[in-house]
């Protein structure tokens, strides 16, 4: 298949003719070859087959612009999928209560999102309650709390005696923040599943809880 | 009206344009014994000691100048980032700058700086302004960009950063100059008329290169035109035109005639650069641009600028700790590389080490000023009496 059908997508390009271009993808997409493989399998090919021509003076600058105006509005029909799949995994998270710091919740926010989980972001200043409504609401069986300061990290525990007060002990706690990274046995004395220490941690850790803890499942 | 110099400072600057700190110093301590009342001299003597990190000496003696003259704008520049070297003062740097950007308002760096010391002192919305007015004075202002990435990746994460960070790193001349490295091209320009250019490969190659980066890209078109008539499959000629393309925003053209280019010399740095940088622009393209960053640092290890675009492709991809490892090699090669100290820092934030990352854009800025020659550019038109 690929070569052919690269062929027939240059000749398309080449010709000026998105339909045409737009139905040898087609082709190609339904032939089983998946999104994620098309651009590489049949757009490269074919762009290079362009630059081939346009080398070899088979094809003139003109032909080689607007051929190229023809592939770059193809383009979108090949690009790999952007957005990551859902994982199926809530989560709630939030800033302690009386700490204000925004600055690692959101990177790590942003991170686990744009994997594929579904967060529930609680901002700063957040109560135990809070987590506790917001976990009772979603269902979700993981929670992630922030704490910058010693006395507020020290308050993360009631987070756990909130959860396990409305028998919720099979959610998972895991903790972030300097007092926790400077000591580690501050997150296991608080009630916490475990320790985040940056944004690529937390998606490693968030890996092995899906995989430990959810069995590979949602929620 | 230009101001006078004693001689004694002109026998100190001379020294210190030639880089010799300590009779520069001499020199100075000298024109001060004769007049301890003359700015010129403090201001120099300031950036002197900033230069050999002795901070608080630098603050006295430009603090002293700007008494003795509060339009002495060198001694400003010395004074702010004396204070930002030293950590810790960031209120009587928000001064200090805002003070330089009032004395001197064309001058893009001060706002860039005011705004770094306004993030400092967790004034974020003020620093935001600051490199955003930095930004109205001169678009092309890579640093501050790159504060405006990494604010965007403090505030929304790094899917909202990125784009920051590639426009910033393509408005950085580094870019560029990363791309003409490369080609091996002599560091000194040669005027080129490309209808006398000899009629051989070597000299068609080597002058379509020099036009390029001349930025004359209809000549540098031509010659590549001959070359690929002489033979289709110079690999060579195709990464050049890729690169012709790429600089006159036909990404399609570029990644066409880079791709074709590979087909004949898979490694060709050349050709990898310009193919990485048009994946790169493309949001789904992260793990291809990732793939041939990660074969240029393979194919140019000696340059810090392949390492850097291959940490900035790793970004996209959330591979963090591989990406610090390529901006740390990046470091080593280039200390002075002001991209790669700014996607450290943005690194360095997403482990929540905030004082590591602070810490490297005040090594990023500290660069950036002196990569200009900004001292010696304020002094000059202190000198003439006039504004930069």
């Amino acid at each position: 298949m690929p070569d052919d059908e690269a062929s027939r997508l240059f000749q398309a390009f080449v010709a000026q003719d998105p339909a045409s271009a737009i139905q040898v993808v087609e082709r190609v997409r339904s032939g089983g070859v998946a999104q994620a493989d098309l651009f590489d399998t049949l757009y490269v090919p074919a762009v290079s087959f362009l630059g081939g021509a346009w080398a070899e003076g088979a094809i003139d600058e003109v032909t080689f612009t607007q051929a190229s105006v023809v592939a770059e509005q193809i383009a979108s029909f090949v690009m790999p999928p952007l957005a990551r799949p859902d994982t199926g995994v809530t989560l709630v998270a939030g800033v302690m209560h009386r700490d204000h710091h925004t600055v690692m919740k959101d990177i790590v926010v942003a991170t686990l999102k744009e994997a594929g989980y579904r967060v529930n972001d609680l901002g700063v200043d957040v109560r135990p309650a809070d987590f506790l409504e917001r976990v009772e609401e979603t269902g979700a069986r993981v929670v992630l709390v922030f704490a910058e300061i010693m006395a507020q990290a020290r308050s993360v525990a009631r987070v756990r005696e909130m959860l396990e007060s409305q028998g919720h002990d099979d959610v998972v706690m895991l903790v972030c923040g300097g007092p926790f990274a400077a000591d580690p046995a501050l997150a296991r004395a608080v009630g916490a599943n475990g320790l985040i220490a940056s944004a690529e941690g937390a998606l490693r850790v968030l890996e092995r809880v899906r995989a430990d803890v959810l069995n590979g499942g949602a929620r | 009206m230009s101001r006078e110099r004693s001689p004694q400072v002109i026998a100190a600057e001379g020294l210190a344009r030639q880089g010799q700190t300590q009779a520069a110093v001499s020199a100075c301590y000298d024109a001060l014994a004769i007049d301890d009342r003359d700015a010129f001299a403090h201001a120099l003597l300031a950036e002197l000691m900033l230069e050999g990190d002795f901070y608080d000496e630098a603050i006295t003696a430009a603090t002293q100048a700007i008494e003795l003259d509060p339009d002495c704008s060198p001694a400003y520049l010395a004074l702010g980032l004396a204070y930002d070297r030293r950590g810790g003062m960031w209120d009587q740097s928000v001064l200090v700058w805002h003070e330089l950007a009032e004395v001197t308002p064309d001058l893009v760096t001060a706002h860039v700086q005011l705004g770094e010391a306004f993030a400092a002192a967790a004034f974020e919305e003020e620093a935001v302004e600051s490199w955003r007015h930095a930004l109205e004075l001169d678009p092309k202002q890579a640093r501050a960009h790159y504060n405006l990435a990494i604010a965007a990746l403090m505030r929304e994460g790094m899917a909202t950063a990125l784009p920051s960070f590639h426009t910033a790193g393509e408005l950085d001349p580094s870019q560029d100059e990363f791309f003409f490295a490369l080609l091996g091209l002599p560091a000194e320009d040669v005027v080129i008329d490309s209808g006398r250019v000899k009629p051989e490969r070597e000299a068609r190659l080597v002058s379509a290169e020099m036009l390029a980066r001349q930025e004359d890209f209809f000549g540098a078109s031509e010659l590549v035109r001959l070359l690929l008539d002489a033979d289709p499959a110079d690999a060579d000629a195709l990464a050049l035109a890729a690169y012709v393309y790429l600089k006159q925003e036909a990404t399609s053209e570029a990644m066409a005639c880079a791709l074709r280019a590979l087909a004949f010399a898979p490694e060709l740095p050349t050709a990898l650069y310009t193919l990485g940088v048009v994946y790169s622009r493309w949001p789904g393209l992260a793990r291809h641009a990732v793939r041939v960053f990660a074969a240029l640092s393979k194919a140019a290890p000696q340059h810090s600028l392949a390492h850097v675009l291959l940490g900035e492709s790793l970004l996209g991809l959330q591979r963090y700790g591989q990406a610090k490892r390529a901006y740390v090699k990046a470091i080593r090669l280039d200390p002075a590389c002001v991209r790669a100290r700014f996607g450290l820092a943005a690194v360095r934030l997403t482990e929540g080490a905030y004082a590591e990352a602070r810490w490297e854009m005040r090594r990023a800025a500290y660069y950036d000023t002196k990569r200009q020659g900004l001292f010696w550019r304020l002094w000059d038109a202190y000198a003439e009496g006039g504004e930069v």
